[in-house]
């Protein structure tokens, strides 16, 4: 077992997993899911934006502030969205996945694969377009999984495998 | 948990048992006081109004007109036979719908498992393993404990829905079923921790070994909380002493300005509140009166409830994390509170969950390090009371950022974490001071997460995720590295604990013995 005071001081033994990143090589998702996260925001607003540019023509000048405000939140949307994206990343240890998300509001979660009850597999209609799927982690605790959008298909089937594998190699009761 | 299988053959007919015959009638009891009381209510009513309109000289006249049906006492007074048979026709068809629903379920306890058959259309087959048992309970509402019975429900991991229940049986088999359950549940555990051979030794705490302790039925005594200081507790406590707050001001309100009746128009208005708040008081009341906790043997066995009376049996290694909590307005008195996490109990939803992860409603520190300690915490009672009183960084313990002080201007110097041998300690709280536990065997993932005023700060903040429960283990603003060497220490603890844990078994679900649970 571990002496109580040692790990948090081991300043000579740099931590392996920091929030920002660190030496690890981290892997990202796929850029397409990038794509479909533009594609779902300009379905939602793009029949707003044509609805208040003919309310503008017909009815009177003033809502091409609105069509205005639309389109900025449209471009900070889809700035958001690549931003986003891109700071989704994660890495394989030898015993926990880790995943990393976001930038503004940045979290880390780090699942060992002795708790994971069970790996889901999704992919919607458009994701499938793109070839892409989300892999959703669970544990035995709601709060706890992790999911990685927007693997391709193919990544999302053997992450799922290799999970499952360590998963039952250093399976730890409950 | 639950499957579609075919009914029960005849020929195994003798595993499997019935429930107690009284049972449907116990279920149907309660519509049957329902008609009852309606009728009741309903003839007094008419009783009054008659007392009434004969005070007022109108005479008795009104009523006996047979065509007036608008109310059912009307139609009852005036064909009181048919009336009659309706209602005996109802409770005979609620009470054939017990009967056959209960000719139709049976219960077995096998081997590995549990079982519960039920229903006529509808069948159902709901099995437990005992590997998955996260506890045993025996209730006894009211209405049964008139008839001498009682209900064993039996949670497993799945929440609420999982839980399998067998109502009713009489006291004494109920128990007798409550024991032999824990018995093989904790039988299938020994056999694999033996098989692992992961016991450690115990030095601090009182070993709970199952065997050692007699038969699981006999329970030793821990403590017991008087219903005197359970009723000051339950009333110290934020919504009342709000609601005191507002009614002083109130009063004062009034009695400052005499022209007080545009103030005292208020009070009213706090009557509902006061109304909500005194039914979570009295209902708090209900559920931890009585309150024993005992030993027994392999598990704690908590008791609780002034109406309802419940016994749960937790099994030692199902608890998943534990914390100690004090409310400011308890501090006077020096009392905590002590919960724990354990899987497929959560609180909430039914509202039942909380008073079953309870493990000591209210007491002074010493009776709660007693717990802990009969818990089996090995070198922990000092650190506990050193999580539970310290305010000042000590050594041991890593605090967090002194740049935390715009956050938490009172509680940053508290705010800590440590590891012990087998656990990982986070104190926290300055008016409400709370201390979390959560076994390195029984941690689920760790997160750190961090927003932007924190990340211009340098600051993060970490969590240990247990399942889900009323204890949660977080710890706000610490340095960014600090959160990262927490981090990488408590995944390398939690590693070394899971090696310990049984891997290759096939039974996936499997604990190590109770001494893994805290140190």
């Amino acid at each position: 077992m571990l002496a109580p005071d040692s790990a948090p001081d081991s300043q000579q033994q740099p931590v392996q997993v920091t929030l920002r990143g660190g030496d690890l090589v981290w892997k990202r998702v796929s850029p397409a899911l990038g794509r479909v996260r533009l594609i779902t925001a300009a379905i939602v607003l793009t029949p707003l934006v044509v609805a208040s540019i003919v309310v503008a023509i017909l009815v009177t000048p003033w809502v091409w502030l609105a069509t205005l405000a639309l389109v900025v939140v449209g471009l900070w949307v889809a700035w958001i969205i690549t931003r986003q994206v891109s700071a989704i990343s994660w890495v394989e240890l030898d015993e926990e996945i880790v995943i990393r998300k976001g930038r503004l509001f940045r979290s880390l979660v780090s699942v060992p694969y002795g708790r994971l009850q069970y790996v889901d597999i999704q992919s919607g209609p458009l994701m499938r377009a793109s070839g892409i799927a989300s892999c959703e982690i669970h544990t035995a605790s709601p709060e706890s999984g992790g999911s990685l959008p927007g693997l391709p298909v193919a990544e999302a089937e053997a992450l799922r495998a290799r999970l499952a594998a360590r998963g039952e190699a250093q399976r730890a009761g409950l | 948990m639950s499957a579609p299988l075919p009914p029960p053959a005849p020929e195994e007919a003798e595993d499997w048992q019935r429930l107690h015959p009284l049972s449907p009638l116990l279920r149907g009891g309660l519509v049957f006081l329902a008609v009852l009381g309606y009728a009741a209510s309903q003839l007094f009513d008419r009783v009054l109004s008659t007392i009434g309109l004969s005070a007022n000289g109108s005479g008795f006249g009104v009523d006996d007109d047979p065509a007036d049906v608008g109310d059912p006492t009307d139609a009852f007074i005036a064909h009181p036979l048919v009336a009659l048979l309706a209602v005996l026709l109802l409770i005979a068809v609620v009470a054939l719908g017990n009967y056959v629903a209960w000719r139709f379920s049976r219960f077995r306890v096998g081997a590995r498992q549990v079982e519960l058959r039920q229903g006529v259309l509808f069948r159902q087959h709901r099995q437990v393993p005992f590997e998955r048992v996260q506890a045993v309970e025996l209730s006894r509402p009211i209405l049964a404990r008139l008839f001498g019975l009682a209900q064993v429900v039996v949670q497993s991991a799945g929440g609420a829905d999982s839980n399998l229940k067998l109502s009713f049986l009489s006291l004494a088999r109920a128990e007798r079923v409550r024991d032999d359950l824990l018995a093989l549940a904790g039988a299938s555990d020994e056999a694999v921790s033996q098989h692992l051979d992961v016991g450690a030794p115990i030095e601090g705490g009182v070993p709970l070994a199952g065997t050692a302790q007699g038969g699981p039925g006999a329970a030793r005594p821990i403590l017991e909380v008087p219903n005197g200081r359970l009723f000051v507790a339950t009333i110290l406590h934020g919504s009342t002493i709000v609601l005191a707050l507002l009614v002083i001001a109130a009063l004062t309100g009034v009695g400052a300005a005499n022209f007080g009746a545009v103030v005292f128009a208020g009070l009213p208005a706090l009557v509902p509140i006061a109304l909500g708040v005194g039914i979570g008081r009295v209902k708090e009341l209900l559920t931890h009166g009585n309150f024993r906790l005992a030993d027994a043997g392999s598990g704690l066995r908590i008791q609780h409830g002034l109406t309802d009376l419940r016994t749960t049996t937790i099994p030692l290694h199902r608890i998943q994390a534990l914390d100690m909590v004090q409310p400011l307005w308890w501090r006077p008195f020096g009392w905590w509170r002590i919960r724990v996490n354990v899987a497929g109990i959560a609180s909430g939803a039914d509202g039942g969950g909380e008073a079953e992860t309870t493990l000591l409603p209210v007491g002074g520190l010493d009776e709660a390090l007693h717990v802990l300690s009969t818990l089996g915490h090995r070198a922990g009672v000092e650190v506990l009371r050193e999580a539970a009183l310290g305010t000042e960084p000590a050594p041991g313990w890593f605090s967090a950022s002194s740049r935390a002080k715009v956050f938490d201007p009172l509680s940053w110097r508290r705010n800590a974490w440590r590891l012990t041998e087998s656990a990982v300690v986070l104190r926290s709280g300055r008016l409400t001071r709370r201390a979390v536990t959560v076994p390195h065997a029984r941690v689920q993932s760790l997160t750190l997460a961090q927003g932007p005023i924190e990340a211009r700060m340098d600051l993060a903040g970490v969590t240990v995720v247990s399942t889900p429960g009323p204890v949660s283990a977080t710890l706000a603003h610490l340095d960014v590295d600090a959160a990262e060497r927490f981090l990488d220490a408590v995944a390398a603890a939690a590693r070394v604990a899971r090696r310990a844990a049984p891997t290759d078994h096939p039974i996936p679900h499997l604990a190590p013995g109770p001494s893994e649970l805290v140190d």
